[in-house]
């Protein structure tokens, strides 16, 4: 199982993992990022959710295997 | 050879445009060899913490790490490309070993511009993770700085030295950020760095750093300063030294066409890469999403030639210092006062947008948080975007 970790208190709401992964990511209006899954995500969507996960300047996102 | 054949990629480099491209080429199903020569020894890791979070201590060097690539690909690191052989395929490393490839992705980034005589000791610069935790080791116990360059990165590393109690100068040849953000927003910033104490110094003459072997500070002509301290923040050059002999196409750094092509079978990506301008003048974007962006479309182009898809133009970047959480989108006209959406920016607030001919040009966001694709609409996409 793979799980996606968002640490908030780094995340400054750059928005590039909404980009390079909108299937998983989005930012709400405050500008805080979601999870449009369940933060155990399915196999199928591993690449993509580490392709948002790299992106991110701050490193606030983590994908956990 | 057509790109359906390639089953060896070299990626060269080791930040994030090289990561990038190299995840890209798995996400685009590429199932061949992939190999990752990098010249650090620390593995790839992002630079936007390194002056702020990283410089000052609150964050350890391995929290910029970027998350490790995949298993599949073959990264090797302290490995520095000395050469390019492009008729025989074969990058050429310094130790002398030839690594060969079908299909080439260059993003060997550039590297921090110095002052420094020869053999003067005692210059700093931020550039990798090394130059970082240097530096945040000497700022930890010093009393006072000099930062030479008053772009983005001198003024976060002068921020940072303010955080950390030490006595700040900033000494630049023009003003400080105005040709990033424009006189207005300029004049904001430097004011709420002044209010914590950073003096600006405007250098009339060439800087040059004072000292014998060791630097003790900077001179503007007969004017001498010193400092316990002394960074220069003056811009970088692209590391293009390995390609003199190529044959490749090099104009202040390697020249790329809208899908990041070279030559055929080689693509570039970051802050290595010129692109053609209207007029003939060829231009770097040293951004982290011009990066990220180039990084997925050179690995398209390699893999898909004319089917790769343009990059939509991102002119977003941020800069974070003095309190002030700066977000930009578009480019900033220089002279005059943006409209004000919200907020207000004489409490260091504010969400802002720069007009012409009744078109967004450009939106910043001061400490003002909101989803991103919303400052992109009103800047740079407002002028980009028909209706």
């Amino acid at each position: 199982m793979v799980r996606i970790e968002i640490d908030r208190h780094r995340c400054e709401g750059h928005g590039l993992c909404e980009q390079a992964a909108p299937e998983i990511f989005r930012l709400d209006d405050e500008g805080e990022v979601e999870l449009l899954v369940p933060e155990d995500i399915v196999p199928e969507l591993r690449v993509q959710a580490e392709a948002g996960v790299r992106v991110c300047p701050v490193a606030a996102l983590r994908v956990r295997r | 050879m057509t790109s359906s054949s390639l089953r060896r990629i070299v990626v060269v480099g080791g930040s994030i445009a090289a990561v990038t491209a190299a995840e890209a080429l798995r996400v685009r199903g590429f199932d061949g060899d992939i190999t990752v020569l990098s010249e650090e020894t620390s593995a790839p890791y992002s630079r936007v913490p390194l002056s702020k979070g990283v410089l000052c201590g609150k964050e350890t060097p391995d929290s910029a790490l970027l998350p490790p690539l995949d298993g599949e690909v073959s990264l090797r690191l302290g490995t520095r490309a000395a050469g390019l052989r492009v008729d025989r395929r074969r990058v050429v490393c310094d130790d002398g070993d030839e690594v060969p490839y079908d299909g080439l992705v260059i993003a060997t980034g550039a590297r921090a511009r110095r002052l420094a005589r020869p053999g003067q000791a005692g210059e700093h610069v931020v550039r990798t993770l090394d130059d970082a935790t240097r530096l945040a080791g000497r700022i930890a116990t010093a009393g006072s700085v000099i930062v030479v360059g008053a772009g983005f990165l001198g003024m976060e590393v002068a921020s940072t030295c303010t955080d950390l109690g030490l006595a700040v100068t900033v000494v630049d040849r023009d003003p400080p950020l105005r040709r990033l953000l424009g006189g207005w927003l300029a004049d904001l910033v430097v004011g709420a760095a002044r209010d914590r104490g950073v003096r600006f110094v405007r250098a009339t003459r060439a800087v040059e750093l004072a000292g014998g072997q060791e630097v003790t500070g900077v001179r503007i002509g007969d004017r001498v300063l010193t400092a316990d301290v002394v960074v220069s923040a003056v811009g970088d050059v692209p590391g293009t030294g390995w390609l003199a002999d190529s044959g490749l196409p090099l104009r202040g750094g390697l020249v790329v066409d809208d899908r990041c092509r070279v030559a055929p079978d080689i693509v570039a990506a970051g802050d290595v890469t010129v692109s053609g301008r209207p007029g003939g003048e060829f231009r770097r974007s040293p951004h982290w999403t011009s990066a990220v962006i180039q990084g997925q479309v050179a690995a398209a182009t390699l893999l898909h030639g004319e089917v790769a898809t343009l990059p939509r133009p991102d002119a977003y970047y941020w800069t974070e210092q003095f309190g002030l959480d700066i977000k930009i989108s578009g480019e900033i006209p220089d002279g005059p006062a943006p409209t004000v959406l919200a907020g207000d920016p004489r409490e260091r607030s504010a969400l802002l947008q720069w007009r012409r001919n009744g078109r967004g040009v450009a939106a910043v966001s001061v400490n003002h948080r909101m989803p991103i694709v919303k400052l992109k609409r009103l800047g740079a996409w407002a002028s980009a975007e028909p209706g």
